[in-house]
């Protein structure tokens, strides 16, 4: 916030007007606290065991010990934290601790004392959200949530096993052989898929979207003679319209990450947007043993970063939800102006899990994916292609519609 | 059905005809390009995010009368385009 500046052409504020601006901007602190408070040592353990040995079963989204194969799971954040309800009373932006800013300076190494021998462990949370102490082999995982950003406020466990995401990745390639790119076809290995957990906003909000512009409705339509051709003329009536709609969105999802976001024609990340939505109301409060034997992506923006993100995918659900009411004008409406009015939105920081096939083309340098919904098993991708291949076939076609246009035109004329 | 097409196209003209070629063949590259490449997909928020609205308002009110124009649409149409956003009013 701007500090209020003085001002010369008028009075100053009294005290009840400055105390009334004082009240009006209250310091911004998250107000859903999602620390997971039983991990705090940093040592998850079976909690019929006490062992530290456990990781996600994907079959079953649990936690498994596997030193006695007890499973378990932590609470999901929907009920935990009400994130469903009360999106038409949210005022301001309410952030979840997880979702608060990445502080930059704030290191990415994290020093742990193991709690079972008293080693000393270090993390790379910039990589890794959890390792082993090598003297006792316990697992260390990063549950405090440190201000850099690294722990989020939730994780949806992955579902899809491996050998489903490359079944699902190589059916997706098969049908694209023709004109795939040589080398891609030669160096496709679908087992080297990996699985990710990517960094996901997660947004109740309540709008109020305006629209105006014109649209017109068909009064009259004729046709002339010109020469030997009939032209059709039309006669229109034009209306200024306005439109606004009030709603709330439950559970929008945007990209957490800058890289990810980021749809230039140099890369293909449009691939990964493709495959939401998730089941996002499934999330479990966080808990780092759901991340063993995935990488994870850490989040590198900010709730003020994706404050025009949300207000942009805001108006084009408004724009969707008018769209009904203009049915009367059938030539079309010309939107010309828009207004949001964000009333409130509430921000969770969300690992969402994705089964990631990446591919570097050589001969241009182009990042391509193909990725699987680990959730709901939606694939999508870029498959390199054969351009010398796809223009032939392109000729191909073009040459064959010509020769048809030229056999007609000689038996014509 | 593309040589339908191509005798409906012969009433139009001789050039639309000898257009039939070259438009085929840019169709052809583009279908399969974006099949290969999907450089057009996204998610669709729009539909697959739980909206509530509350019943749309808004009014309309006549200011013209185009009389006689060759265009069957109004110009500019994007009722339908949600995500391409015109002038933002603060
Ligand atoms: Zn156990
Ligand atoms: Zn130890």
């Amino acid at each position: 916030m701007e500090p209020q500046q003085p001002t010369f052409d008028g009075p100053p504020l009294s005290l009840e007007e400055e105390l009334a601006a004082a009240k009006a901007e209250p310091e911004p602190k998250p107000s859903i606290e999602t620390v997971n408070e039983s991990l705090k040592d940093g040592l998850n353990r079976c909690p019929k065991c006490g062992s530290t040995d456990v990781r996600l079963r994907g079959s079953t989204g649990m936690l498994v010990c596997l030193f006695c194969r007890n499973e378990w799971q932590e609470a999901r954040v929907e009920e935990e934290f009400g994130l469903g309800e009360g999106i038409e009373e949210l005022e301001g932006t309410v952030i979840a601790s997880g979702a608060e800013n990445i502080v930059a300076d704030v290191a990415d190494q994290l020093t742990f004392k193991c709690e079972a021998c008293g080693a000393e462990v270090v993390v790379d949370t910039a990589h890794a959200l959890n390792a082993r102490c090598h003297w006792c082999r316990h697992t260390l995982n990063v549950n405090q949530q440190i201000p850099n950003g690294a722990v989020p406020d939730a994780v949806l466990p992955f579902h899809l096993t491996k050998e489903q995401a490359v079944e699902k990745i190589r059916e997706f390639a098969s049908k694209r052989r023709l004109f795939a790119h040589g080398r891609f076809k030669k160096e496709f290995v679908p087992e080297n898929v990996l699985g990710v957990y990517l960094p996901y906003l997660v947004i109740d909000a309540r709008a109020d979207a305006k629209y105006w512009g014109k649209g017109e409705v068909q009064t009259r339509r004729w046709t002339e003679k010109k020469g030997d051709d009939t032209v059709t003329y039309y006669a229109a009536d034009v209306y200024q319209v306005a439109r606004q709609v009030n709603f709330t969105v439950d559970d929008l999802t945007i990209e957490g990450s800058a890289e990810r976001m980021d749809f230039g024609s140099e890369n293909t990340n449009n691939i990964v947007n493709a495959i939401l939505p998730f089941d996002t109301k499934n999330a479990v409060k966080w808990n780092a043993s759901y991340l063993v034997g995935f990488t994870s992506e850490k989040r590198d923006l900010n709730v003020d970063a994706l404050h025009p993100v949300l207000e942009d995918q805001l108006l084009s659900i408004g724009r969707s939800q008018v769209h009904a009411s203009l049915a009367r004008f059938g030539r079309g409406v010309r939107w010309e102006q828009e207004q949001i009015d964000v009333g409130g939105s509430r921000w969770v920081s969300m690992y969402l899990p994705v089964w990631l096939y990446s591919y570097r083309q050589e001969s241009n340098g182009l990042l391509h994916y193909i990725a699987v919904n680990a959730r709901t098993g939606e694939t999508m991708g870029s498959i390199p292609v054969s351009q010398p291949k796809l223009l032939l076939a392109a000729f191909t076609v073009g040459t064959f519609l010509e020769g048809i246009a030229g056999a007609i035109l000689v038996a014509t004329a | 059905m593309t040589a339908d097409l191509i005798v409906q196209a012969a009433d139009d003209g001789v050039l639309w005809l000898l257009a039939a070629g070259p438009a085929g063949a840019a169709a052809t590259y583009w279908a399969f390009y974006r099949y290969y490449r999907n450089t057009d997909k996204s998610h669709h928020f729009e539909r697959d995010t739980i909206i509530s609205p509350q019943p749309v308002q808004g009014g309309e009110e006549k200011i013209d009368h185009i009389s006689r124009t060759r265009d069957s649409d109004i110009d500019g149409d994007n009722s339908r385009k949600f995500r391409e956003r015109v002038q933002r009013i603060r």
